[in-house]
C-alpha cells in the first residue's frame, strides 16, 4: 500500500505533464497555421489587387493552392475584395472562379456541411460571379429550416440568375428582416438587380413591397411619395407601414396628412416613440409633432426638440 | 594645420573635407498613413497604392494613428472607419500642425447617412468616400493629391 500511493502520484503527474505538453504543442501548431494563413492571405490579396488594377485578361497564378485551407483563403480573399470594391474586372474574377474551380468547391462544401457553416458558404457563393446554372443547384436550400441557410440560398440564387430574381423573392416564404433587405440592396447596388421601384411598391407580395420601400429610401426617390402614402394608409403589415413612414421622414417630406395621422394613431407604442424620436432629430417643427402625436407624448417630444436644437445651436 | 584630404568622385561630387558644392536637397518622399482596425482593408489599400512613388505606413486604430502622426509628418491620412471622428475627439485639428494644410484626411466608411457625412466634413475631413469603392478611382485621387502637394 505504501509503495502503490507514490507510484499512483507519479503516474498522475506524468499523465498530467503529457496532457499539458500535448495541449501546448497543439496550440503552437494552431498558431503556426494561423500565421501561415495570414501570410498566404496577404500574398493572394497582393496578386489579386495587382491583377485587378492591371489590364490583364488571363487569371493570375495563385501559389500553394494544394495546401489544406488554401482554397478557402482564396475564396475569402475574393469575396472580401468584391464586397469592398466596385468596378473590379468582373470578367477576370469570373475567369479566376472558373479556372480554380471555386464554384464547384463551394458547392461541395455546401453539400457536406450544415447549419451556420452551410449558410456561410452560401453567402460566399452569392458574392462570386458564377454561371446561371448554379441557381438550380442551390434552390433546394431555400426550403431549409435554418433561416440563414434559407436566405443565403435565395441570395445565391438571385445573384447567379438575376433574370429570375423577382420570381425567386416573390416565392420566398419568410418576410425579410432589415438586415436581409440591406443585403439584397447591396447586391442591387453592384448592378446585379433591376431598380424598377414602381412595380415593387405596387406588388401584392410583402417582400417585394419591402424591397421597393428600401430602394426608394436608399436612392431618395421623392416621386414615389404617392405609393408610400398608399402603403402607410392601407398596408396590412404594421412594420412595412412604419418603414414607409420612416422613409417619408428620411426624405424630409411633409407628414401633415390625414392618412399618416391615422396610421400613427394605430401604431404600436414602441414604434410611435421611435418615429417621434427620429422626427425630432430630423428637425420637424413642434406643431407638426403636436398634430400627429397625442397630448400625453407632448413633454417627451418637447424635451427632444429642445435638446436637439441645443445641440445644433451650441456647436 | 593640415587640411583633411578630400576624395573626388568621377561625377564631380566631393566626399569628406573641404567645402562641398551646393547640391539640390534630396526630394522628400510623400508619406501616406492608412488607418483601419481591419487588416484586410489595410492591406487592400496598401497594395492598391503600392505602385505610387510614396512611403506607406499602416496603423491599426485611432491611438496608433495619433502616435504615428506625432512621430512624423504625413501628407495624406486615409482612415477606413468613422469612429475616431465620432467619439468626441477632433483628430484633424489635433494632428494637423497649425498653419499647415497637411496631412490631408480621406475617410472611407460604409456609412452613407447625410448626417454622418456632414459631421465628418465639418470636422475638417477633406474627402469622404464610401464602400464599396473603386480602387482605380482611389489610386487616381491619391496620385492627383500627391502631384498637387509636390
Amino acid at each position: 500500500m505504501t509503495a502503490t500511493l507514490p507510484m499512483l502520484w507519479i503516474a498522475t503527474l506524468i499523465a498530467g505533464s503529457l496532457l499539458l505538453a500535448g495541449g501546448l504543442a497543439a496550440e503552437r501548431l494552431r498558431q503556426r497555421r494561423r500565421g501561415r494563413d495570414a501570410v498566404l492571405r496577404a500574398k493572394y490579396l497582393h496578386i489579386l489587387t495587382v491583377a485587378l488594377l492591371s489590364e490583364r485578361r488571363t487569371p493570375p497564378r495563385f501559389p500553394l493552392l494544394d495546401r489544406p485551407g488554401a482554397r478557402a483563403i482564396l475564396v475569402e480573399t475574393l469575396v472580401e475584395t468584391i464586397r469592398a470594391t466596385y468596378g473590379p474586372d468582373d470578367e477576370l474574377v469570373r475567369r479566376i472562379v472558373a479556372e480554380y474551380g471555386l464554384d464547384r468547391w463551394l458547392l461541395q462544401r455546401i453539400r457536406r456541411s450544415g447549419g451556420y457553416r452551410r449558410a456561410r458558404y452560401l453567402a460566399q457563393l452569392a458574392h462570386l460571379p458564377v454561371a446561371p446554372e448554379i441557381a438550380f443547384r442551390v434552390a433546394g436550400h431555400i426550403s431549409s429550416r435554418n433561416r440563414y441557410v434559407r436566405f443565403y440560398a435565395l441570395l445565391a440564387r438571385i445573384t447567379a440568375d438575376p433574370a429570375e430574381a423577382l420570381h425567386a423573392i416573390a416565392s420566398y416564404p419568410t418576410p425579410f428582416t432589415a438586415t436581409e433587405t440591406a443585403e439584397i440592396l447591396s447586391v442591387l447596388r453592384r448592378g446585379m438587380l433591376p431598380i424598377a421601384y414602381v412595380p415593387l411598391l405596387e406588388s401584392p407580395v410583402e417582400n417585394l413591397r419591402r424591397l421597393g420601400v428600401a430602394i426608394v429610401r436608399q436612392f431618395g426617390i421623392e416621386e414615389a411619395e404617392m405609393q408610400l402614402l398608399r402603403i402607410v394608409d392601407t398596408d396590412p403589415s404594421p412594420e412595412l407601414a412604419f418603414e414607409a413612414l420612416d422613409t417619408l421622414r428620411a426624405m424630409q417630406l411633409p407628414l401633415c396628412r390625414r392618412e399618416i395621422a391615422g396610421r400613427i394613431a394605430r401604431l404600436d407604442p414602441s414604434l410611435r416613440k421611435t418615429l417621434l424620436r427620429r422626427m425630432a432629430a430630423g428637425g420637424y417643427a413642434p406643431h407638426v409633432l403636436q398634430r400627429l402625436f397625442g397630448a400625453h407624448e407632448r413633454p417627451y417630444y418637447e424635451a427632444l426638440v429642445q435638446s436637439y436644437k441645443c445641440t445644433l445651436a451650441c456647436r | 594645420m593640415r587640411q583633411k584630404k578630400s576624395k573626388r568622385l568621377p561625377s564631380g561630387m566631393v566626399l569628406g573635407g573641404g567645402r562641398q558644392p551646393m547640391l539640390p536637397a534630396p526630394k522628400r518622399m510623400n508619406r501616406i498613413l492608412i488607418v483601419s482596425d481591419e487588416e484586410f482593408l489595410r492591406d487592400l489599400m496598401r497594395f492598391s497604392l503600392a505602385d505610387l512613388p510614396v512611403e506607406i505606413r499602416c496603423a491599426a486604430g485611432a491611438d496608433e494613428m495619433r502616435r504615428c502622426c506625432r512621430r512624423g509628418l504625413f501628407d495624406l491620412v486615409i482612415v477606413l472607419h468613422a469612429a475616431p471622428f465620432l467619439c468626441g475627439g477632433d483628430p484633424v485639428r489635433e494632428l494637423r500642425p497649425a498653419g499647415l494644410r497637411r496631412p490631408v484626411f480621406y475617410v472611407v466608411t460604409w456609412q452613407q447617412s447625410e448626417h454622418t457625412v456632414l459631421s465628418l466634413l465639418e470636422c475638417g475631413v477633406d474627402q469622404y468616400l464610401t464602400f464599396p469603392l473603386s480602387l482605380r478611382r482611389l489610386r487616381a485621387k491619391v496620385a492627383a493629391e500627391i502631384a498637387r502637394r509636390s
